[in-house]
């Protein structure tokens, strides 16, 4: 492409710049998987090697740990839990969130200013905080016990950055593109699915991680709300390695490696949306 | 006319109800009912009396909730000073190189996302391995020659609430960089090439022509950067407790927040009344600030 | 059209099969119906313990089921208090003691035990203060453990280098010279965790502030924590630095106590509650404690004390009788002697036979010269606490930002700010 960045055919000073940068990316990659690394590697570790060594490589490779940690400490159902309770919340994220946003970014309307605050001011303060109130809630709704009660509160956590960043992009999606299928007598339903949703893919990819990630990894509202044990969601048992005075870091990492399995499938699985230039050919 | 303003206002309600309904009963609900509580006098968990602006009156005057309050503050704004001038700066580069296919970019794309998907239990732990006094950094620093540079980064007042900034920005640059990524690409290839046909140079290219045309993804960016400056709490409670030692440096407005309304462990006891008093401010002062930069924002975008 | 469909369709699918949970429990075995007791800990590390514990108590009353939930410990207090609010309490629970308990009892979500379980009264004054609710003077609590604030030691070290328990300051001071000199950390504290520096003024302070005089007169105002005695016992809190790991600002508790057990370090001020923790990590470790000596080595060493945990009772429960009766499980001296026994825990159960374990055995016999472990038990009852306070201060002391003097002043401006006695 004529705009990319290449060493061929460029003038020194370019080259050079190129090249720094190039350094600078990579030494962030190695902080990356760094970190990947050790964690994976002190799942295989007893306690007492993590607190003595922590940076060497294990002295054994066996996965008693991950067996303990699966069967023994009931993790499979944990497991899947955490796989309903994240899937569906998400899948309520994306298309609420994906309907506010265009309910707010599409049309021109006085209110449209106020709906939008409304929907930010989820993120204004943790929920966490507001723990006490919501509780009383959940029990007037019945919920308590229910995975759909911490199901609810995702979304509900979910929407308002989903919200912020759809309306952002979909601001960006020219009117000229909506005139002509309106034209074409398109009714907004379709336009919503046919034409906005397409074309914001890769906004949706990036709101579908930076959601999944909190609500796959949160360990409070399902704690707080959760109480039978075939309910329990993954971070709950992470949160019993916690001792007040004693944890048990091993075991700790063995299921911190495995729940970090299905966010990097999740996330290779959306990286292929960010594919360029979706507008490019549209407007024609 | 009426009835296509009907229509209109139908399909608004059609798309914009269901969200605002979840988002109404599950956090503008308990969120208010929390601040309705700083308008009561309490004893522990129970309310007494209804005193009005008391307690913002104790928080903001009375010994030593005024000074804690300013201190977190400040802290705040480290923060978001930090995070814009360091984060958001490389989100723009690195999402900006990327665009530009630089060699390499496939990767990069792929793997600069991956710390967002640690929990942040394992990016608080595996980072206070590292910032220890007998952990990597250190050691790094003496291996390279630089052993006066050495410090307990997590344990001295200077150093740590930078430090917990520079783990976070760790975990969030990823972010920003593919926002900016999707956003400078669909910047309409027509205007790049003609430009570039032009003799137009990189730095005018990007500043007069690019830059302009990606201001809603910047607005969303600062946004959202205020608004995680003025609430982060889960990075410095794994990092350094929910007290914000050493000695209150790392303490913010988030942290002073839920250990004033639930008390902290080994150290607290609740006082709602406050407590709740300091979730008021921080929700004013976050609304202002996001509507001020939603405004302005709005005011610089240009439309094709 | 169609797979938009299907996504609505899966979705309300998995709401309608998820909204069939709820509250039903799984039908009981026996005929009579069971009570179900919820029971609620903060010690995830002790579950099997307390599994084993329910599993005699339900082979002695069958008609009783518990369920035992271990919460996270920094938790612990949010979701108890937000269960308790909302009517979902558990039915019998582990509390904490002094303002914890407070902030409990006087909410009326804990239940006054006294008619109860009468024996309550029988015992001791120091383990009821942390069970009784300021307030009303009334027991809300069955005390269970209380700990113990000491120094640990490496015996292994000390006979290796000829080094005997010291009498006095300045012996210690001399044998941690002497390790330092063997290659060995003398003191593994660090001070990066704030309550770590409580727990080492715990260990420390009472050999210079003045042990019980000052404790009885603080609590009553006579005295203030500006008192020349307690600045010089911060003044030698800040002298032990040099004995401590390198850049000990950064050291946290897990890394302070991986030097003990790891032998790097020689000595840790630290809680009766390691003991555990030290025989699990390396069964090989040979230590001991002792009680830290004032300059004077005529005087008594002292040690701080104080109530740790007890189990309460929900007063909203609708099980009554059943919590009661696991209750006085849970105070009896079968229990206790078990606490003691497995988990090397100080049970607070009057009459138990403590000789069983060693390690208890010593800690009993530190005790008699025992003051109350100041800031968590005579200052814990209102923000900002005395802990806190002394906390944030001492990390400053330590880090050489304050000065001992200007710490004093800190904890005392900030508790006197609701203190009474201090506002004469």
């Amino acid at each position: 492409m004529i705009t990319d960045l290449r060493f061929r055919g460029a003038s020194v000073p370019k080259r050079l710049f190129i090249l720094l940068m190039i350094v600078v990316m990579c030494v962030y990659v190695l902080l990356i998987l760094y970190p990947l690394f050790n964690m994976v590697i002190s799942s295989f570790k007893s306690n007492r090697e993590i607190l003595t060594h922590p940076f060497a490589l294990p002295d054994t490779v066996d996965f008693t740990n991950y067996r303990v940690v699966w069967v023994d400490k009931g993790f499979n159902i944990y497991f899947l839990n955490s796989l309903l309770v994240t899937a569906v919340s998400m899948g309520l994220v994306l298309l609420f969130g994906s309907m506010g946003a265009y309910g707010v970014s599409r049309y021109q309307y006085r209110a449209s200013t106020i709906v939008y605050m409304l929907f930010l001011s989820g993120i204004m303060l943790p929920l966490k905080a507001a723990i006490i109130p919501l509780f009383l809630i959940i029990k007037r709704l019945g919920l308590i016990d229910s995975r759909l009660s911490v199901i609810f509160i995702f979304i509900a956590m979910g929407l308002p950055s989903t919200v912020f960043i759809l309306s952002g992009f979909m601001k960006g999606i020219p009117m000229e593109i909506e005139y002509a299928a309106r034209i074409d007598g398109c009714n907004d339903l379709v336009i919503f699915r046919r034409i906005m949703m397409p074309m914001t893919a890769p906004a949706i990819a990036l709101v579908t991680i930076y959601n999944a990630v909190p609500i796959w990894n949160d360990f409070f509202f399902p704690l707080v709300f959760l109480q039978t044990n075939t309910r329990k969601t993954l971070p709950v048992g992470l949160s019993t390695f916690f001792g007040q005075h004693a944890t048990n870091w091993s075991l700790l990492f063995t299921s911190l490696s495995i729940a970090i399995l299905p966010m990097l499938l999740l996330y290779l699985f959306m990286s292929r949306y960010f594919i360029k230039g979706m507008t490019a050919g549209a407007v024609k | 006319m009426n009835v296509k303003r009907l229509r209109k206002a139908s399909w608004i309600i059609f798309f914009v109800t269901p969200g605002l309904l979840i988002v109404g009963i599950f956090i503008l609900l308990p969120l208010f009912m929390s601040l309705y509580n700083s308008l009561f006098s309490w004893n522990q968990l129970i309310p007494v009396q209804f005193i009005g602006l008391e307690n913002f009156k104790r928080l903001f005057t009375g010994y030593p909730y005024n000074i804690r309050f300013f201190n977190a503050l400040r802290n705040n704004l480290i923060w978001f000073l930090t995070t814009m001038v360091v984060q958001n700066s490389l989100g723009l580069l690195f999402g900006y190189l990327l665009s530009r296919n630089i060699p390499g970019y496939q990767a990069f794309k792929r793997i600069f996302f991956i710390p967002v998907l640690f929990s942040i239990i394992a990016v608080g732990f595996l980072w206070g391995l590292y910032l220890k006094p007998t952990g990597l950094v250190n050691n790094f620093l003496a291996v390279i020659g630089l052993d006066s540079w050495r410090h307990a980064w997590l344990g001295e007042e200077r150093f740590a609430t930078l430090s917990i900034i520079l783990v976070n920005i760790w975990r969030w640059v990823g972010f920003p960089s593919l926002v900016f990524l999707a956003a400078i690409d669909n910047v309409p290839r027509e205007c790049i090439e003609a430009a570039h046909l032009d003799g137009v140079g990189e730095w005018r290219m990007f500043w007069r022509i690019i830059f302009p045309l990606i201001i809603p993804s910047i607005t969303i960016i600062v946004v959202l950067t205020v608004i995680g400056s003025l609430n982060v709490f889960e990075q410095i409670y794994t990092m350094t407790g929910l007290d914000g030692g050493p000695n209150y440096s790392t303490d913010t407005i988030g942290t002073l927040f839920y250990r004033t309304a639930f008390g902290s462990v080994d150290a607290g006891s609740p006082e709602i009344g406050i407590g709740s008093a300091i979730g008021v401010v921080i929700y004013l002062l976050t609304f202002l600030i996001s509507l001020i930069s939603i405004l302005s924002g709005r005011e610089k975008e240009v439309q094709l | 059209m169609k797979r938009y469909l299907m996504l609505v369709i899966v979705c309300l699918a998995a709401v309608s099969a998820l909204s069939a949970t709820g509250t039903t429990e799984a039908p009981s075995t026996s005929a009579p119906a069971k009570v179900e007791l919820n029971f609620w800990t903060w010690r995830p590390e002790d579950v099997a313990f307390y599994n084993k514990q329910i599993g005699l108590f339900e082979a002695a009353n069958p008609d009783i089921h518990v369920v035992q939930t271990a919460l996270k410990n920094t938790e612990y207090n949010t979701i108890l208090a937000a269960a308790l609010a909302g009517g979902s309490g558990p039915d019998v629970f582990q509390g904490r003691a002094y303002g914890g308990l407070a902030t409990f009892a006087d909410s009326h979500y804990l239940e006054p035990l006294e008619q109860w379980l009468p024996e309550l009264k029988n015992y001791s004054a120091a383990a009821l203060l942390g069970a009784t609710s300021p307030t009303d003077g009334k027991i809300y609590g069955s005390p269970a453990v209380s700990q113990t604030v000491f120094m640990f030691y490496n015996k292994a070290i000390y006979k290796k280098l000829g080094l005997s328990i010291p009498k006095s300051w300045n012996e210690m001071l001399a044998n941690f010279e002497a390790t330092k000199k063997a290659g060995y950390i003398p003191l593994a504290n660090g001070a990066m965790e704030g309550w770590t520096l409580e727990t080492m003024l715990g260990g420390m302070g009472p050999a210079f502030y003045g042990a019980n005089t000052f404790y009885n007169a603080v609590v009553k105002g006579e005295k203030t924590f500006q008192d020349p005695a307690f600045i010089k016992a911060i003044e030698k809190m800040q002298s032990l630095g040099v004995y401590m790991p390198d850049m000990y600002m950064g050291v946290s508790y897990e890394d302070m106590r991986a030097y003990f057990f790891n032998e790097v370090a020689a000595h840790m001020i630290g809680g009766s509650y390691e003991a555990a923790y030290f025989k699990a990590q390396n069964p090989s470790l040979d230590f001991d404690v002792f009680a830290i000596p004032g300059e004077d080595p005529t005087k008594p060493a002292y040690v701080s004390v104080y109530a740790d945990m007890n189990f309460a009772m929900n007063a909203a429960t609708k099980n009554k009788d059943a919590s009661v009766k696991f209750l006085r499980f849970l105070s009896s001296k079968e229990f206790g002697n078990a606490m003691i026994s497995e988990l090397k825990m100080i049970s607070s159960v009057p009459g138990v036979n403590a000789s069983s374990d060693p390690f208890i055995a010593r800690v009993l016999e530190l005790q008699k010269n025992s003051t109350p472990f100041i800031f968590l038990v005579g200052f814990r009852y209102q923000q900002p606490t005395g802990s806190s306070l002394w906390q944030a201060a001492a990390q400053g002391v330590m880090a050489g930002k304050l000065t001992p003097a200007e710490a004093a002043k800190q904890v005392q401006d900030g508790i006197a700010s609701y203190y009474k006695p201090f506002q004469k």
